[in-house]
């Protein structure tokens, strides 16, 4: 009867450290009983309670694609007051914690089918965007969609995350990679320049096309206008959103923007639903 | 209308216009019997609203925590002891303080009218200059002011401002009986007696905070009891979590609380816990030989070190 | 009125009350209205002696013992899961004396918690296994509105029997629902009811309305909500806000929770307690930003939530007009004058 806060167990099968700073690390998790893998049924942008007994509960993104079938990955950064992140952090592979979920709305993948992609992510908000790109250039879906464009950045070269991953995209040729960071490093070769900048570069062509858009708030206000001016127009702009939350099912009411509530008609709003919300997070 | 009101009106309408200050912080007359509430006043207009009486029980010093401009604050006696804890502590500059002082012979403890009324409704109340007409279903009752005083302003020996730009009306005489006789009293009690006490109390805490929100003492920025990393105590109703908050909150604020009573006055679950702050302020006095918020000058004693500082307690 | 309808009503006079109760008391747990330290809150009675029949209303609302302020949701380790849940009620219980308004908070928390894409199981198996006996309101207060939120002192919606005190020593009682009548079915000494009670209480019920002064107009009140979301009325209305949850701690219809761990040396405790959207911590993030910044935009939200959001979602305003907030609020906030002030706007 209580199954509605109950978590499922899992075990830490492995941990990525992501980042130069240490703080940002990747959860493989595998569920004790694999039978619950598979009625933990989710789409690309939804999310699942993490929780550590006797530190509590924290939302995160699922990383993973709904195709990665054996396992779940997480990337959670820690903050040095965020007592569940912290916690994470400092369990070891074979530790068990509790997954709860998933929750939330999903990237409208149906929609996005015979369209081409453009996909823009900033900093550690990568994480659903990666379980995207991982479910469109699966074997078995790569062909229902058009061209994929991905364009990811991050302050500097130490920040940037999944970089093996990163790396294996870019020497794909059924996508088009830019990765930049904002300040470059002595050994870094690659590009140098601001999201936003970079995005006006490029300039994917928004016919036939969805973008889906990922990153602090910052790039969020200065990506919208060059994705505007490159004629997406705000019902096929997508981008998901950041609250706190502590039940994750639009009961605990505190992560809402207006009306609502983050964890349940979100975390995913197109653009245009985001400017009809009143605090606007954008 | 009391004399002492419309020169107040008067100071705080020149105040205004003279541009001394952007702000006045008083009191205004509620929306429910007998009540008073802050009001914030930036037109020199608006000053006709500004009232004084038995009935301003609220400390305004709240609003000065987060005042950014030069304020003009009516301020009893009591209240000034907190602005100048406030000064001390470097949370507000004086010279952004305009204190406009009113002598204050106590006010009221709505929580007296409560008991009087027993369950009844209050309609109306008329405030006469000794007495208090209570006014509902089947009630008229006259009660003397002096019954309805809350306890921390019965013995109050700061009744008249300390620190002041401005005084308004006269001086009034200053509070009588002995400070601390009910905490003596309450001390004699066994162990036993007094846990129970205090228990009872914190087993009504709805944790709702408005003790120390009150509190002038209370402006950390993150209070212990919200913080999460780590994590002091457990979140729950049980007194072991309730009465160690307004415990550890007591040990904050010693040598600090200038006893103005806000925090028993604010708490809707009437939960009585003045008689530890006072107990700590008693302690105070006799260990440090001080007082808080009488002098700017005086360092205060839980902030300093001094050699022949009394050292017994540690073992 | 059918015949059936006749034998719904009874007449009880009030020293036959401890009687009744004590009928009801082997089968039920029975919670009624109690002074203690001079406050009335719900505690469970063994005698009727023990009920203070005269309140006005309750401090704190009835609305814990659905939803308390905290409880275990789980415990770890696994096998002592269900020990500190499985006893959410030892017994049938009965409200005995709960206010028309607080019945109709009740009624607005089933929308959240008992709703069809979500059942709380714990709410939900306090709803189905507590009764509610009405008192109705003679003495409503200059605080109380609810008849402006679609209540009133004699509202009989969502209660399984309501009582009402005719003030000759009688109490008009009224079954509402099956089991209500199951209550009132097992006193047989309840007399029938005579003509002149029925005027008795239309009489009563008259005066009580009347009593209800305070007259907000929350028509339309959701519409203009959405236009004034960035108006400086939120700069004006909050000024005075200490950022205490007494409001929020006392309302009859705020539901808002934070899920959190608590370990002892044997395990760990996943608690669920009330929260408050005045308090900062309510929604500041991880990382240490707060996406309500200051007392402007929580007051803005405690507002929205019931008069907009929760209209929207629910189609019911989520404020029962009970007046605690009013009362209670140590700087006199009172909500009246801000719905006032909103409709101006």
């Amino acid at each position: 009867m209580n199954d509605l806060y109950h978590p499922r167990s899992v075990v830490i099968k492995k941990t990525v450290i992501e980042n130069e700073a240490r703080d940002i690390k990747t959860f493989e998790l595998v569920f004790l009983d694999q039978e619950e893998r598979e009625k933990f049924e989710f789409s690309c942008g939804q999310f699942a309670m993490l929780s550590v007994a006797g530190a509590g509960e924290s939302p995160i993104g699922i990383a993973s694609s709904p195709l990665d079938d054996e396992y779940l990955h997480f990337t959670v950064k820690r903050y040095p007051t965020g007592v569940v992140t912290t916690a994470l952090h400092s369990l070891e592979e074979g530790s068990e914690i509790g997954v709860r979920g998933p929750y939330g709305n999903f990237y409208p993948l149906k929609a996005m089918e015979d369209k081409n992609i453009v996909i823009v992510g900033g900093g550690f908000a990568f994480t659903t965007l990666r379980s995207t790109i991982r479910y469109l250039l699966h074997d078995k879906n790569r062909s229902r969609f058009k061209d994929i464009t991905v364009l990811y950045g991050a302050r500097t070269p130490g920040e940037l995350i999944y970089k093996s991953e990163l790396k294996q995209w870019e020497e794909r040729d059924d996508v088009n990679m830019y990765v930049t960071v904002d300040r470059g490093e002595e050994d870094w070769k690659g590009r140098v320049g601001l999201v936003p900048n970079i995005l006006s570069e490029v300039a994917p062509s928004s016919e036939n096309s969805i973008a889906l858009v990922c990153g602090p708030p910052i790039m969020l206000k200065y990506t919208m206008p060059p994705l505007l001016d490159l004629g997406f127009s705000p019902e096929r702009i997508i981008t998901s959103l950041e609250r706190r939350m502590s039940c994750g099912i639009g009961k605990c009411g505190r992560c809402n923007i207006g009306s609502k509530y983050i964890c349940k008609d979100g975390p995913v709003f197109t653009y245009k639903e985001l400017r009809e919300l009143p605090e606007a997070a954008v | 209308m009391q004399e002492s009101e419309k020169e107040l009106r008067e100071v705080a309408k020149k105040l205004l216009l003279e541009k001394k200050v952007d702000l006045i912080i008083g009191y205004e007359e509620g929306t429910l019997p007998l009540r008073t509430r802050p009001i914030f006043i930036r037109e020199a207009d608006e000053t006709k609203k500004l009232v004084w009486n038995f009935r301003c029980e609220n400390n305004l010093c709240f609003y000065l925590k987060m005042a950014k401009e030069r304020v003009g604050i009516v301020a009893k006696g009591c209240d000034i002891r907190s602005i100048i804890g406030l000064i001390k502590e470097r949370q507000i500059k004086r010279e952004n303080i305009f204190i406009i002082g009113v002598p204050c012979s106590g006010i009221i403890d709505r929580k007296k009218i409560e008991d009087i009324l027993e369950g009844r409704e209050l309609l109306e109340g008329i405030e006469s200059d000794s007495q208090i007409i209570l006014k509902g279903e089947g009630l008229e009752e006259k009660v003397d002011k002096d019954k309805l005083v809350h306890a921390s302003c019965k013995s109050c020996k700061y009744r008249n401002p300390v620190l002041y730009d401005t005084l308004i009306g006269k001086e009034v005489s200053q509070g009588e009986g002995e400070e601390y006789s009910d905490v003596e009293e309450f001390a004699s009690k066994s162990d036993n007696e007094r846990w129970a006490y205090f228990n009872d109390e914190a087993s009504r805490c709805i944790r709702c905070y408005a003790c120390r929100n009150v509190c002038p003492a209370c402006y950390c920025p993150q209070c212990f009891v919200d913080q999460s990393l780590p994590t002091w105590f457990g979140r729950t109703l049980h007194p072991s979590d309730t009465l160690i908050f307004h415990i550890i909150r007591t040990l904050h604020i010693a040598g600090r609380c200038v006893d103005c009573g806000a925090c028993s006055r604010v708490c809707p679950m009437n939960i009585e816990l003045r008689m530890l702050n006072k107990k700590a302020e008693k302690d105070v006095k006799e260990l440090y030989h001080y007082e808080a918020g009488i002098s700017l000058e005086e360092l205060p004693p839980m902030a300093t070190f001094k050699m022949d500082d009394p050292q017994e307690f540690i073992k | 009125m059918r015949k059936g309808d006749r034998l719904k009503e009874k007449i009880i006079k009030k020293e036959q009350i401890g009687k009744w109760l004590e009928k009801l008391g082997k089968d039920y747990e029975i919670w009624a209205p109690v002074k203690k330290n001079g406050l009335v809150s719900f505690y469970p009675i063994q005698s009727a002696k023990e009920i203070y029949f005269d309140f006005l209303n309750s401090k704190k609302t009835p609305k814990d013992l659905f939803f308390p302020q905290s409880e275990v949701l789980l415990s770890f380790p696994k096998e002592e899961v269900g020990k500190e849940v499985k006893t959410i009620l030892q017994k049938p219980r009965i409200i005995f004396a709960i206010r028309p308004c607080d019945a109709k908070s009740l009624a607005l928390l089933d929308q959240v918690f008992d709703s069809e894409d979500y059942q709380d199981p714990y709410y939900v198996e306090r709803r189905e296994g507590i009764l509610l006996v009405g008192l109705a309101c003679t003495h409503p207060q200059q605080s109380c509105f609810c008849t402006s939120v679609g209540g009133g002192p004699f509202e009989k919606a969502h209660l399984d029997l309501v009582m009402a005190d005719l003030g000759d020593g009688k109490y008009f009682v009224e079954a509402l629902t099956q089991l209500g009548e199951g209550l009132m079915q097992r006193d047989d000494s309840l007399q029938d009811v005579q003509e002149k009670d029925r005027e008795k209480l239309a009489k009563t019920k008259e005066e009580a309305e009347e009593k209800v002064k305070s007259k907000l107009v929350t028509k339309g009140l959701e519409k203009k909500l959405d236009k004034i979301f960035d108006s400086p009325l939120w700069d004006r209305v909050h000024q005075r806000c200490l950022g205490c949850g007494i409001c929020t701690y006392l309302c009859s219809t705020c539901h808002c929770f934070a899920l959190l761990d608590e370990k002892d040396k044997a395990r760990v405790k996943r608690i669920r307690n009330w929260d408050s959207c005045m308090f900062p911590e309510f929604t500041v993030e991880a990382s240490g930003h707060n996406p309500r910044i200051s007392n402007r935009e929580r007051m803005r939200q405690r507002v929205m939530h019931k008069f907009n959001y929760f209209v929207e979602r629910y189609g019911e305003t989520a404020c029962v007009g009970c007046g605690r907030c009013i009362q209670s609020c140590p700087v006199n906030i009172d909500i009246r004058e801000i719905i006032e002030e909103i409709r101006n706007e």
